[in-house]
């Protein structure tokens, strides 16, 4: 596995904030890019630069959780980790909600931001790996032939009965015939058991 | 000083008679006596007049005979070599005119005929013949009676007589007409006279001899002393040269020089010495300076003189006629007549001074009753109401007018003293020079504790109370600039202290001098405290709504905070790890502890803001820079600004100090900029500023406050309490923010149609004492301008 390339991306209105945030990371070594607002981070960010996303919650124009929902509807490889200079629960349970790793109250510990973006990288990693497995995966569903990939719709449909017997009279098909699709659909997938093509599948579909 | 009626009227009286009269007297006199000395002038000058006249007309016969004689004996009717024949011509020439004194005839070769009177000699005519005969000269002196009978008859060997070498005929020889000599004193009559000389011409136009005739002038003395100039003016005839040749005092005519002979005597040694004072001055270089008539009044001996002198009477003739007299022989009667009038006006006026007092005595005697009974009436010893004794209309209108002023003082007194007396106010008068109580009602008594003798005995001055300090001069007087209403801490008896609001005013007469002044007091010591309470109170209130602003901005302000806070944490951090490093740069820990200083006072900046805006109002007014408390003010809406995404834009000309209560006007400003950002917070619109102006004007200082935002809403009562378009607010900001502009001195508005938004408004004063500074420096010269803060 191929090291991903990580950005810390930081988006405040302050400048004496943005400046020293900004130095502090790079002084540990992190790739940091600023932006003074919402707008200018978009007009910059292409969706496919992954990292961690450090977001001032109250600014003019538009607001941290107006990005942050923005991005989420992008599905972009960024972990958001929230810091704000009046910290009440409500707005911090939206923004969990949506998805972000954190909610800092100004001024916080450099430890706790910190691990809190290496937690970011880690999900960002992760999230990365497991698109690519369900892109190999998907790759491998597309081997199989339109019976194969009846037989597994069949056994999504109905994972109580997954038995050749039950599958072939529903598809008037003998149940060899169905055992030999069988044993060609794990093959294919290099899956061992049933229950495994029946996971993935679903991850696919849902 | 005062004079009574009567001495003014008999005095004026007299005077004024007095002075007419004099006037009458002094003018009629000067008016004669002018009329008087040109009457002179006139008889001088008719005398003069006169005296050449005559002078002429006793002259011209003896032209007349000469002349006759020089032509006969030119025709040779009469034959210059027959003496006898001669004789007898010149004989009955001589009988025709009394002034001749003799007549006489002499030819070229030295033979000589005359005829004169002889008045001590045998007979009354004498007659001398000088006569050459064949190389003999023979003189002959014949004497005759009045009818040419021969008396006597002698001659005179020793004669040696020659009319050739005689001054007459050598004049006339050498001008060859007739001449008259300068007058002299005739030898042998020893009287003044004169010669004529007329010469006989022969037929080839030789001169065959010369006639001459003596005249006798002392008979033009004679016809001086006969004319009457006054009583005792006097004439004179005086040759050009000088000398005096006629005069009514002929014995001053002739004096002897040292050979023996007789002489004029000059002007200048003339034994009349007012002639001489008259005319001698008028002698100059040997001749007399008379070009016209000339008058002048001189004066000597200590009396008074007019003279008049006439220019010559002819070349032939150069005798000018001299008159002098005395003034007073012409303004004696007039100057008597003076003095007589003088003591007539003096007794008319002392007769009318008389007669005057009498008739002002008997015309003042009912204005004298009037001006007692009115004396007595002031001192209130008679009744005004009772009847006047008989008097004139006017005094009893007088009258009439007196008692009605009279009737309505006392009632105007008897009011005022009740008001003074039943007034709810403290009522008292002072003496204007001591400034002693003289007067006092009993509230005023009651508030200060004394009873009204020990107040007589008092000064407004001993009633302060001894702490604070005395308003009033060292005498204990009330000045006139005393203000009105003055607020003064006062002590009763008791020694309980109270406060008093004190007007007085010095009440003067019509010169502007000072009679007594005139003291209301209350005591307001319950009213002070309560309005006490009432600004307690107040403080309290606009202190909870302070609170209850920081309240509400508590989360806004901490972000605030926070920013600083976070970013020196930050810097803080790589200031560690560059630490850690190997190799430190040094430069680099440099910028980040520069940094970290400079956040750290932006925090600083923050939390003094916060601390003058939740001080604890003390009540008080301090001067202080409205610049400064805006720009702390921003801070403290910065937070909020941000999050509704508003700008805050300070455009403010420079401000002079101002003095006002600070907290009071940062509250206003906070409430009046958290309305504006909530206003635009509240819609979206794309510009979202709030500009706060500020100017300054007529000693006020303008502070503006401008919104983008929607506008008040036309239903909407501002500044009444209660009323709030904000769903959370309780109505109550603009309200109190009214309250504390006016308790302040200044006012708070809406000004509609000035920006999009909103604009609300206020004035707060400039500090006085700064501003009396700059007007003072603006008067020494111009200052340069602080740059204009934004």
């Amino acid at each position: 596995m191929t090291e991903i390339e990580l950005t810390v991306f930081v988006v405040d209105d302050d400048h004496d904030i943005r400046t020293a945030l900004s130095r502090s990371l790079r002084k540990r070594g992190y790739q940091v890019e600023s932006h003074d607002c919402a707008e200018s981070f978009l007009q910059g960010y292409d969706g496919r630069r992954a990292g961690c996303l450090v977001l001032d919650y109250g600014m003019p124009g538009m607001t941290g959780l107006e990005l942050q929902a923005h991005l989420a509807g992008m599905d972009c490889p960024l972990a958001v980790i929230f810091i704000t200079g009046h910290g009440g629960v409500p707005e911090s349970v939206q923004a969990i909600k949506q998805g972000a790793i954190d909610f800092l109250e100004k001024p916080f510990r450099q430890a706790v931001l910190l691990e809190r973006i290496e937690a970011g990288f880690d999900l960002i990693r992760q999230k990365l790996q497991t698109c690519r497995k369900e892109r190999q995966a998907a790759a491998l569903f597309d081997r199989l032939t339109a019976r194969e990939r009846e037989i597994v719709d069949r056994m999504v449909e109905n994972p109580s009965a997954i038995s050749s017997k039950e599958i072939g009279a529903r598809l008037g098909i003998s149940p060899r015939t169905v055992d030999h699709h069988r044993a060609r659909i794990l093959e294919k997938l290099q899956m061992k058991s049933v229950a495994e093509v029946i996971a993935h599948a679903r991850h696919q579909r849902g | 000083m005062r004079f009574s009626l009567g001495a003014v009227l008999a005095c004026c009286l007299a005077g004024l008679q007095f002075m007419a009269i004099l006037a009458v007297v002094f003018s009629s006199y000067l008016t004669s006596e002018r009329a008087l000395i040109t009457h002179a002038h006139d008889l001088l000058r008719d005398v003069g007049t006169n005296a050449i006249e005559h002078s002429k007309g006793f002259l011209s016969p003896a032209r007349v005979a000469a002349e006759l004689s020089a032509r006969l004996a030119q025709n040779r009717i009469i034959a210059s070599d027959d003496p006898v024949l001669l004789e007898r011509l010149l004989f009955q020439q001589l009988q025709l005119a009394p002034q001749f004194a003799g007549l006489y005839f002499g030819d070229e070769q030295g033979n000589f005929v005359m005829v004169m009177r002889d008045a001590r000699g045998p007979a009354e005519f004498q007659t001398k013949i000088v006569s050459h005969r064949d190389g003999f000269r023979q003189t002959q002196l014949i004497w005759r009676d009045y009818d040419f009978q021969l008396v006597r008859s002698v001659f005179d060997p020793l004669d040696e007589y020659d009319p050739r070498t005689r001054p007459w005929y050598e004049s006339a020889r050498d001008r060859l007409t007739t001449i008259w000599t300068d007058p002299y004193i005739f030898f042998t009559s020893r009287n003044p006279g004169i010669t004529l000389g007329s010469p006989v011409m022969g037929e080839q136009d030789q001169l065959l001899g010369v006639v001459g005739v003596d005249i006798e002038i002392s008979s033009l003395s004679d016809f001086l002393s006969l004319l009457k100039i006054g009583q005792h003016g006097r004439a004179a005839i005086i040759h050009r040269n000088g000398d005096v040749i006629a005069h009514p005092r002929q014995e001053l005519l002739r004096r002897e020089d040292e050979n023996g002979n007789l002489q004029f005597v000059n002007i200048r040694n003339f034994g009349d010495p007012i002639a001489r004072a008259a005319f001698s001055h008028l002698l100059a270089n040997g001749t007399m300076q008379v070009g016209q008539e000339q008058y002048s009044r001189f004066r000597h001996g200590g009396e008074d003189y007019v003279a008049a002198i006439l220019p010559v009477i002819s070349d032939m003739l150069p005798w000018t006629i001299a008159v002098y007299a005395p003034e007073r022989d012409f303004t004696e009667p007039i100057k008597r007549n003076r003095a007589i009038n003088v003591w007539i006006a003096a007794l008319v006026s002392l007769v009318t001074a008389v007669l005057g007092l009498t008739l002002a005595n008997y015309i003042h005697k009912p204005v004298r009753a009037f001006a007692v009974r009115s004396s007595l009436i002031a001192q209130g010893e008679v009744d005004p109401a009772q009847p006047l004794p008989r008097t004139y209309k006017e005094l009893e209108k007088a009258n009439d007018n007196l008692v009605q002023q009279i009737v309505a003082r006392r009632e105007a007194e008897r009011e005022y003293g009740l008001t003074f007396d039943m007034t709810s106010r403290g009522m008292a008068q002072t003496e204007p020079e001591t400034g002693r109580f003289i007067r006092a009602n009993s509230r005023f008594c009651q508030i200060t504790g004394y009873d009204a003798d020990e107040i007589l005995r008092m000064r407004l001055a001993d009633l302060c109370h001894p702490d604070d300090p005395n308003p009033f001069p060292a005498d204990g007087t009330i000045p006139d600039d005393f203000a009105a209403n003055r607020e003064l801490r006062c002590v009763r008896k008791d020694g309980t202290a109270f406060r008093a609001s004190v007007n007085a005013i010095t009440i003067r007469d019509h010169a502007g001098k000072r009679l007594h002044a005139v003291l209301t007091m209350d005591d307001i010591t319950h009213i002070r405290e309560q309005e006490e309470q009432i600004s307690e109170l107040s403080r309290e209130l606009s202190h909870l709504a302070r609170g209850n602003t920081m309240g509400e901005m508590a989360s806004g302000l901490a972000h605030e905070l926070n920013q600083p806070l976070t970013a020196i944490a930050q810097n803080a951090d790589s200031a560690l790890v560059t630490l850690e490093h190997p190799r430190r740069d040094e430069a680099e820990l440099r910028e980040l502890l520069t940094e970290i200083e400079s956040q750290a006072l932006r925090a600083g900046d923050i939390i003094r803001a916060l601390r003058a805006f939740i001080r604890k109002d003390e009540g008080r007014d301090t001067v202080f820079d409205i610049a400064e408390l805006i720009e702390q003010t921003c801070h403290l809406v910065r937070a909020e600004a941000t999050e509704a995404g508003v700008a805050v834009i300070r455009r403010l000309d420079p401000l002079p100090p101002v003095k006002a209560n600070r907290v009071q006007i940062a509250q206003v400003l906070v409430n009046l900029l958290r309305n504006a950002i909530e206003a635009i917070a509240s819609i979206s619109r794309n510009e979202r500023t709030v500009v706060i102006r500020g100017r300054c004007e007529g000693g006020q200082i303008h502070i503006c406050v401008e919104d983008t935002g929607p506008g008040v809403p036309e239903n909407v009562k501002l500044f009444s309490q209660f009323e709030t378009t904000k769903p959370e607010g309780m109505g109550l900001g603009l309200s109190i923010c009214r309250s504390i502009i006016q308790a302040n001195g200044g006012r708070l508005w809406h000004e509609k149609g000035v920006s999009p938004g909103a604009c609300f408004c206020f004035t707060v004063n400039q500090d006085r004492e700064t501003a009396d500074d700059a007007a003072r420096h603006l008067a020494a010269g111009p200052q340069p301008l602080d740059e204009p803060r934004t």
